[in-house]
């Protein structure tokens, strides 16, 4: 069989996410699926329900600002460069978000369950907390029927469809991701009901996928929709391609922050930009060329590196000196904010 | 062995907390403070630990540059083994993890962490959340012993925390027995103040080190309930400049030293 899956962001999140859906949110700290986060946005998809384990950046905040998401199941959702998830906590506030909090390996556990096609699944995490307590919708108490004994257990979790970024994708939809294995992309990506959309840096030929399917963390029969999308994880990382973009998220999250200022953001870096690559040449534009080639890695660091992957070094002292991104709204806001303050 | 003239705090907390990790110990890293512990650590006193993260680095060397998140590149770069998350976290399951050192928002007298949100939960509106609990509930529920790292105020430091994320010892002695749990519970916080330990039989933190600047006074003032102090507190050593020297190489971009 050689059907090719390639389409536009824009077609893929159209014929693919619905309202309503359950969408598995893919990567961590790490592989954010940021251009798919935007696409959806754009396209107001409404009422979808998240699961995954952690997710970091912004990128589930933004998509709750925006109004898309009114459930989420998770461990732990941050933008961890301004240290909070500002939109969420509006959301839970005005009662426009249910939020259903587990361990991260309890997440980890309900999707490995639901990748595994079983009901639940024992866990050692989340007794004696008000996780418990506060989310019998994913945990329970049960007795082991072996032992007698009291035994945590987590209900299987499956998505209707899982958006995820990787390094590299076949146009059958075989998928490549390697070098940040913290990601549980393979369980929360293959239990999806429907089935994944893909972004990734690079396509490749399926031929060159069988010179070693041991990267491939997604085999192609459970792949919806295959979209070649450079920087599709920014400003989180993609390794081997780029770094965290530690002063954009910051960025980000000063107008995560402020109710009045995340629609601007919104109205500038989403709903302005045609597509992903819209959206980086909007970068370019604001932040030079200089700021995409900080993030890249120094490639041949490892020598002779096995099975011909090249995950490059991620120097962190690329961040050295350089100063915090802003812009004259931001800066005009923060500035009568604290001029505000300091007058009372 | 000269001490520093001058230091930040940060640099005290994190020298403090090194000190609590034995040489050859399996250390299991939480996001925050905790990495730089553990590459200070590596550097100094504990060349053979092991470092685990929820990201899923496996390592038995410190990552060459300051990884500053748990799945940074730099956690990976020259690691021994990245299986994933799975791998790491199934390691605590099987109780192979020694040390769990995480960080929180508010502690309780029994070394609850709550790293959810403050505020009534059930009350959506007062309700403020924070990032939730990460890999902490994991860590601290089957890590043979807990290091903590916080800050301290009178609202961080509470007689109950307003949510239980992660587990110290419950209501008290027996709670996490009773519960199942095959780790050993919190062993040591190091706050903004000063360091805690904790009573063998009555489960609750006592003070047991305060840093220079600070007071037995100030520091029950800035604790909500009442703190029982040891009879034998101590101020806690001021960093040498050798040991100011290494750690000041960890983190050049000052991103979580300041």
């Amino acid at each position: 069989m050689d059907l090719d899956k390639r389409m536009t962001l824009k077609d893929a999140v159209a014929k693919f996410i619905h309202d309503g859906d359950t969408v598995y949110y893919g990567g961590f700290q790490i592989m954010v699926p940021m251009a798919l986060t935007h696409e959806i946005i754009r396209q107001k998809k409404r009422h979808l329900t998240t699961i995954e384990s952690s997710t970091d950046v912004g990128g589930l905040d933004i998509m709750v600002g925006a109004g898309c998401v009114t459930e989420i199941h998770s461990a732990w959702i941050m933008n961890w460069y301004v240290k909070a998830p500002y939109a969420i906590r509006r959301a839970f506030n005005k009662g426009h978000l249910k939020r259903y909090d587990i361990s991260n390996f309890g997440a980890t556990t309900a999707m490995m369950a639901g990748f595994m096609g079983v009901p639940f699944m024992p866990i050692l995490g989340n007794i004696g907390t008000d996780m418990i307590k506060n989310n019998i919708m994913d945990l329970r108490i049960i007795e082991d029927p072996f032992t007698g004994r009291q035994t945590t257990v987590v209900r299987a979790w499956r998505a209707d469809v899982a958006i995820i970024h990787a390094q590299k994708v076949d146009r059958l939809g075989n998928v490549i991701s390697y070098g940040t294995r913290g990601v549980t992309d393979e369980f929360g990506a293959n239990g999806a009901k429907r089935g994944v959309i893909v972004t990734a840096e690079e396509i490749v030929e399926p031929e060159v996928t069988r010179t070693d399917p041991d990267r491939v963390i997604v085999p192609y029969f459970k792949t919806l929709a295959v979209v070649h999308c450079p920087w599709g994880a920014h400003p989180s990382a993609c390794r081997g391609y780029y770094g965290l973009d530690i002063r954009f998220s910051q960025y980000q999250g000063r107008y995560e922050r402020h109710e009045e200022l995340l629609p601007h953001f919104l109205d500038e870096w989403v709903y302005g930009c045609a597509d992903h690559a819209a959206y980086i040449e909007k970068y370019k534009s604001k932040f030079g060329q200089a700021g995409l080639d900080r993030l890249k890695p120094k490639l041949g660091y490892t020598p002779s590196p096995k099975l011909g992957v090249d995950y490059g070094y991620h120097d962190p002292a690329c961040w050295k000196g350089v100063p915090m991104y802003t812009d004259d709204r931001l800066k005009a806001f923060e500035e009568a904010l604290a001029a505000k303050k300091g007058g009372k | 062995m000269t001490a520093a003239a001058n230091y930040k705090l940060t640099e005290l907390m994190t020298i403090r907390c090194a000190k609590e990790i034995e040489d050859g110990e399996v250390v299991f890293v939480g996001v925050g403070l905790p990495l730089v512990v553990a590459a200070y650590a590596f550097a100094t006193h504990a060349p053979n630990m092991i470092m685990l993260t929820e990201g899923g680095a496996i390592r038995a060397t410190p990552p060459e540059a300051l990884a500053i998140t748990v799945d940074d590149p730099a956690a990976f770069t020259g690691g021994d083994a990245t299986f994933g998350m799975l791998a790491t976290m199934a390691a605590l399951q099987r109780g192979e993890v020694d040390v769990a050192f995480i960080g929180g928002a508010q502690i309780d007298k029994f070394g609850n962490i709550n790293s959810t949100g403050v505020g009534d939960w059930s009350k959506k509106e007062s309700f403020t959340y924070f990032a939730g609990s990460g890999g902490a509930n994991d860590m601290a529920t089957s890590g043979k012993r807990v290091l903590a790292i916080l800050p301290q105020d009178a609202k961080k430091f509470v007689e109950k925390v307003d949510y239980i994320t992660t587990p110290g010892f419950i209501d008290g002695p027996g709670a996490r027995k009773r519960l199942g749990m095959i780790g050993g519970g919190p062993s040591c916080v190091v706050s903004t103040m000063g360091v805690y330990l904790f009573d063998i039989i009555t489960k609750e933190m006592y003070l047991s080190e305060y840093f220079p600047g600070q007071s037995v006074d100030k520091i029950k003032a800035n604790c909500a309930w009442d703190l029982k102090v040891s009879p034998n507190v101590i101020e806690t050593a001021v960093p040498t400049e050798a040991e100011l020297k290494v750690l000041r190489g960890i983190d050049p971009t000052g991103f979580y030293l300041g």
